[in-house]
Order: structure tokens, then sequence, then C-alpha cells
């Protein structure tokens, strides 16, 4: 669900200002920097400027919006910040950044997005503000975010053109784990287990088993990747669609039924929100999705943060494939406020605000290694005995291998529709599974053809 | 000079007159409506792709979207869902609209207050119309399924049933928009003299005598009116579909312009979303000449 979100302008009491630069203070001690936590008092070169920033609604972008006063009053950058569902977003910003326009200064760089909009010219190069000392410290050090997160926001010649601020790793967790463990079952390790799991603990206690999100271009790829299947032949170089061969088949007919027999009533409708609200709320059991969402199981407020467990995601016939989803900042090519804008960028993910995320508001999905690897970040993820942080370096290393390339083809939108069509079908019994999917490779290879994409 | 010539040159400058006076409103009109329409004819003879913004100015293949659309099967399933869509939902509004404007077409205080509460899912924007139902279709929070399964009646989810997706769309389609019809119904029930009513029942005409002969043919016209204006809203029926549905499970429930702004908002493929709603454009267009042509010739019958 779209959220807006408004940082509260000029209304910083002394004690949050006290506060947040006593935790600057305390980071810089930590790591060692010296970057001015604040500018209060100094030269600001940008007061008065007002920058527009736009991110669709996640955990992060959401906590950020509470310290967007602090880098007002640091700097005299006034923020316009807009956290709109993740669709609405996507829809708006294509079309924003397709007309080069300057209605924003920063904006997320959304994953299936990168290569269209890196490709086509739409994001600013930032190799000229990181490697310029005047414009950022050595000790904000772009080195120290994980290569592999910053891989997909490189164009062609390896130019960075965005900063990530998520590398989401796909995992399991669940919200009964005690309903679990009371059926001698532990958390699944395989499809095979998975699917005896669902079929054991399955509405007992009125909970039902699974749950996914339906965005299934994301939730059902690493169970067609289990299975041994793949989205194009060959990406980034082939990209004919391989959505109808027997392993997508055997890949859809078994989340299919997971989703349908083992779900909630309607399942079909639940978007990320309608998963983590359940999740939280004790009304389903387990679901597979992404570290920033599952983890709010854990946090305060949530009915099920004592039971709630966690675990990598399950391994099937060929392997285990959990995604990585990237998400960072870039620049607009159109913005008019580009200097102003690195400055957002920088303060935001910087180490100091990050570790201050991190303690402040438990957030997990971090990009930067120094924090990472500190005994802080362990301790604050691990989980009803769980280290979190261990399930997400695994899977951020699993994917190293580059089964996430799929992702990152400028054409995955269409094809990324197609298979959420085909898995809504097969689920809802308008068509069996092989059916679905071949009419879903037809309907690709003509989107692909007419997007101008040559198939063989 | 003669009478007749200073007749025509009154004529020819009142004539201008009127004309001098129209030209703002139809310099706006131009600008707001006519000039959008030419772009957006115009981008249909394109393979305007936004990744590629040398394709806004391809008009090699001007056809190609057209004939492209004639073979594309979503296209046409899109169609014959919309088709059902607008059918089903302008048929419900008129019948539910007149039938309610008939129960409230007398003055007393309880009416007056209905027909005020009447209005309320007219006056809300369509986007929180959406959000309201899709509450109310999420089996495990909606008080409606829930009250549903107390009485040991209960029901799956609506929305995802693709047995029942249009169908819910319809009901809150047909829920929302019913007080137009009955608003413009009731206008024109109360335009309706009193002595032919008061003649028919003299002569001893029957509720449904009185309705056919004499009530019918005085609300005709706006009847036809409200079914085009309703005819040409359904077309738009777009916020409702994104917020419930998303046109699926599947694609049931994607109708031609969601076909048109997945192609254009998730594809950026907006020479092929401009043929699309280029066809709706001429498609409405043709369908209410139609309609006003029918009308007229059965006017012209009874004259």
């Amino acid at each position: 669900m779209a959220k807006e979100t408004t940082p509260r302008s000029g209304r910083i009491s002394r004690r949050t200002v006290l506060t947040a630069a006593a935790a600057s203070a305390g980071s810089s001690l930590v790591f060692g920097i010296g970057t001015a936590p604040a500018q209060v008092g100094q030269n600001r070169p940008f007061q008065g400027t007002t920058l527009n920033v736009s991110c669709w609604s996640a955990p992060y972008p959401r906590f950020l919006a509470d310290y967007i006063p602090e880098f007002t009053e640091q700097t005299g950058i006034r923020v316009n910040y807009d956290t709109p569902g993740f669709p609405i977003y996507n829809q708006r910003v294509d079309l924003e950044l397709s007309t080069r326009g300057s209605a924003f200064d920063v904006l997320n760089i959304t994953f299936i997005f990168t290569s269209r909009w890196i490709g086509a010219g739409w994001f600013t190069p930032l190799e000229p503000y990181i490697n310029d000392r005047n414009k950022t410290p050595a000790g904000w050090d772009f080195s120290d975010f994980l290569a592999g997160a910053v891989a997909p926001l490189r164009d062609r010649n390896n130019v960075v053109h965005g900063v990530p601020w998520i590398a989401d790793a796909f995992m399991s967790g669940c919200s009964r784990f005690d309903i679990i463990r009371a059926a001698g079952m532990g958390m699944p390790d395989t499809f095979d287990e998975l699917e005896r799991m669902c079929a054991t603990v399955h509405n007992r206690d009125g909970v039902p088993a699974f749950v996914t999100e339906n965005h299934f271009g994301w939730t059902w790829i690493a169970f067609l990747q289990g299975f041994g299947g793949n989205v194009f032949r060959n990406p980034p170089d082939d990209l004919m669609p391989t959505l109808d061969t027997p392993e997508a088949v055997a890949a859809a007919e078994f989340f299919a039924k997971l989703v349908r027999d083992y779900g909630p009533e309607g399942a079909l409708s639940y978007n990320y929100d309608a998963v983590v609200a359940a999740l939280r709320g004790g009304r389903v059991n387990y679901s597979s999705n992404n570290q920033a969402f599952l983890t709010q199981m854990g946090e305060a407020g949530s009915r099920v943060a004592a039971t709630s467990n966690y675990s990598i995601f399950p391994k099937g016939p060929a392997g285990r494939f959990p995604g990585v989803g990237v998400h960072g900042w870039g620049i607009p090519a159109g913005s008019r406020n580009k200097d102003a804008a690195w400055e957002f960028i920088k303060w935001s993910m910087s180490k100091e605000l990050l570790t201050r995320i991190v303690r402040e508001k438990g957030y997990g999905a971090i990009t930067r290694q120094s924090i990472l690897d500190a005994p802080f970040f362990k301790e604050r993820m691990t989980i009803n005995g769980v280290d979190i942080a261990k399930i997400y370096a695994d899977t951020i290393n699993l994917a190293a291998a580059g089964y996430m390339r799929y992702r990152t083809v400028h054409v995955y939108p269409q094809v990324n529709t197609q298979i959420t069509q085909a898995i809504e079908r097969v689920v809802s019994r308008q068509m069996g599974a092989r059916e679905s999917l071949r009419q879903a490779q037809t309907n690709s290879i003509a989107d692909l053809r007419r997007a101008g994409v040559r198939l063989q | 000079m003669t009478t007749g010539a200073m007749a025509v040159g009154w004529n020819a400058r009142r004539r201008r007159a009127f004309l001098a006076g129209l030209t703002p409103a139809l310099a706006v009109m131009a600008l707001l409506t006519i000039a959008p329409a030419v772009y957006l004819f115009a981008t249909s003879l394109t393979p305007l792709n936004l990744t590629m913004p040398q394709t806004a100015w391809d008009f090699s293949e001007p056809h190609y979207n057209y004939l492209d659309l004639w073979e594309d099967p979503r296209f046409s399933n899109s169609v014959w869902i919309q088709t059902k869509l607008s059918a089903t939902t302008v048929v419900l509004q008129l019948a539910l609209g007149l039938a309610i404007a008939l129960l409230l077409n007398v003055s007393t205080r309880i009416r007056r207050l209905a027909r005020s509460g009447f209005l309320i899912p007219m006056v809300l924007p369509p986007i929180v119309v959406g959000i309201l139902w899709r509450v109310m279709f999420t089996v495990d929070v909606s008080p409606f399924h829930r009250a549903m399964a107390f009485v040991g009646l209960p029901i799956g989810s609506l929305i995802t049933d693709p047995s029942t997706a249009l169908w819910a769309i319809v009901a809150v389609e047909t829920w929302e928009w019913f007080p137009f019809t009955m608003l413009m119904m009731l206008a024109a029930l109360q335009m309706i003299p009193d002595s032919p009513i008061e003649a028919a029942r003299i002569d001893g005409a029957g509720s449904l005598q009185l309705f056919r002969f004499v009530i019918f043919p005085y609300i005709r016209h706006a009847l036809v009116v409200a079914a085009l204006f309703r005819l040409i809203d359904s077309v738009k029926a777009f916020p409702l579909i994104y917020v419930l549905t998303n046109g699926g499970p599947g694609d049931v429930t994607q109708v031609t312009n969601y076909y048109a702004f997945i192609q254009a908002f998730n594809f950026s493929l907006w020479g092929y979303a401009s043929a699309i709603a280029t066809l709706m454009v001429a498609g409405t267009f043709v369908l209410s000449w139609a309609i006003d042509r029918l009308t007229g010739a059965a006017d012209a019958r009874d004259d």
C-alpha cells in the first residue's frame, strides 16, 4: 500500500539534535572517521535549495524520513520526500525519467529497471562526485559498498550511476514456529520438506501454512531456478524467454499448490504489505520473501515476535537460488540540483547514519561491508537466536554466481507481467501450468519483439 | 441601400459577433481537446518506445501498430471484457437508478434525507471507493465476509476467483455510479406535469400502464442521455480495476484501457498504447453516434 511520508521540517527538538550529535560522534569514534558529523554553524553552500526525493515504500526509505529534518538542519537543504507504493513509484518515475524532466533530484533506481534507466542515459554518472575529494571525503569510502550490490548500478562501461541502499535477500520466515515445532518439524531446507511442512501444519490453530507476495515475477523465480529453469535462455546475451520448459511447468505446479492449497483465502490478492501484516498478526505461518519484510516479524509491536523463526531459502532439485534485489539512489539526468542531490545521497548512505538506522530502527538489509562486519550488527540482527546476518551474507554470496542476471535486462518488466499473470491463472485454476506457461511464452515473445528485441 | 441588403449585412455582422464571442472557447477546446487527440493519433502511427527517443518521429510504417493490434489476442480479449463490463454496469445503473428515483419521487422528509444519502458513493473519489471495497473483499478482515461466515455461509474471495472477479468490479461500479442515473431520473420525473398522470389514473390505468404509457415517454430522453454518459464513463473504469484486481486473476479483468496502461506505463511502448487509445476513442464516438441516431429515428417514428 502506498504511504506518503513527509518530514517534519523545522520541528526538531533540542533533545533530537543532541541525540543525533551524540550518536554521530559515537559512530565516528567507532569507525575512526573524521567526516564532519554536522555542518551546523559552518558555511552551507546549498542553503535554501529544495530537493525533490522519491523512493518506493520500503523499510529503509520509511526510516530515513525520520532523520531528514537533521539533514535540513545540517545543510539548509529542504527536502520534499515521498514514498509511494512500488508499482506506482515505478510507473511515475519511468515516465518522468523518459522526459528527462527536472521534477526530481534524487530517485531510487529500481532493480528491474536498472538496465533500462541507466542504459538509456537517464541517470547521472556518479564517479565525478565519488572521486572528487572536495565533494566526497575519503572517509565516506565508496569501496565499502558490497561489490555485488554496486554491480547492477553500473553501465556497460562500468561507470557507477547509483549508490545501493539495499541488497535485499530472499529468505524464509515463519510467524508461528511453535506450531511447526509441535509437529516435530524444523524450518524446511528443501522443497520437499517445505511441502511436507505445509501439508502437516496447514490450518493448525486456524493458521494457514503458506503465503507469498503476489508479485510472482519475483517470488516464483527462486522456485523456477530451484527446479532448474530460468526466465531467459542465457541472459543478458540471449533473451529468448524459456517459460514453457518442463522445469518451469514443474515449478509452477509446485508453487501454485503451495499458494492455493496451503494459503489463506484470497491468497492471490496479497501484496507485500498484506503479507507482512498477515505474518506480524500471526494470521499466516510461513513465507518466502525479502529479508527486509520478513524480519519485521521480530520487531517490537509484532504479535509473533517471540515465535518467529528464519532460515535461508530452501533448495530444490537443481539447487538453492534465493533472489537478491538491489536498489540504489541516483540523480536523474534532468535534475537542476545535482550537487545538492549528491549531498543528500552522501548523507543518507553515510556509515554514521546507516549505523544509527541499524541501531535505532533495526534495519538489516545493509550494503556497507564495514557495518555487516560490526559486532553490534550481528547482535542486532539476531532474532530468537537466529543469525539473520549470516543468512543475509550467505544469500548474497550465492547470488554472486550470477543467476540474478535475468532481472537486470531492459525488457524484464514485459516478462515479469506475463509471469505474474501465468501464475495467477494456474493458482486460480483457469488453466493448467503447461497451457498457462505456453501462453506466457507466446505473449512474452510478442512483447519482446514489439520492444525491438531480436530473438532467435 | 435596399432593406434586403441591410438585413443581409446585419445577419453577417451578427454571425461575426457570435463567432468572435465563441472564438476564445473554441481556441481553448482546440488547445485542450483537439491538439492532444491529434498528437495521440500521430503517436499511434509511430513505434514510440520511451527508451528509444528516436522512435518518436518514425513514421516509416504508420499502419504497423494497427495491424499488430488486429493480430493481438490480448487486445481482442480486453475489448470483450470491456464490452461485458460496460453493458452490465450501464444496464444495472439505469435500472437501479430509475427504480430508486421512482421510489424517491415524493417529497417527504425521510425521502429527502434518503436522496442525499444515496449520493454519497458518487461523490467519493474513485480511489477511495477502490480501497473501501478492497477491504470489503479481503476475506480475513472484511466485515461482510466475517458476517457471512458467522451465519454459516462462508464466501471465498470474490476478487481472486476468476468466475466472480469481473462481477465484483461490476457490483462496485454500479454501487458507485447508480446515484448519477438516479439524479437524472429524479430530475426528469419532476418535470412531468401532473395532468396526464391524473387523467390516466381517472381512466383506470394501473401502475405498470402508467409507467409504460405516460411516465416512460417523458423520461426516455433523459434515460438515453444518462446511458450515454455512463457508457462513455464505463470505458474509463480504471481506478477500481487497478486497486481491486490489477487486471487479474490472470487477465480476466483486464479491460482495454488497462491493457493500454500496461503497454504504456509498464513496457514504455507509447506508440502501441496510443493506437489502442485511438481505437477506444473512435469506438466510443461511433457507439455514441449510433445510439443517438437510433433514438432519433425512434423519436421521428413516434412523432
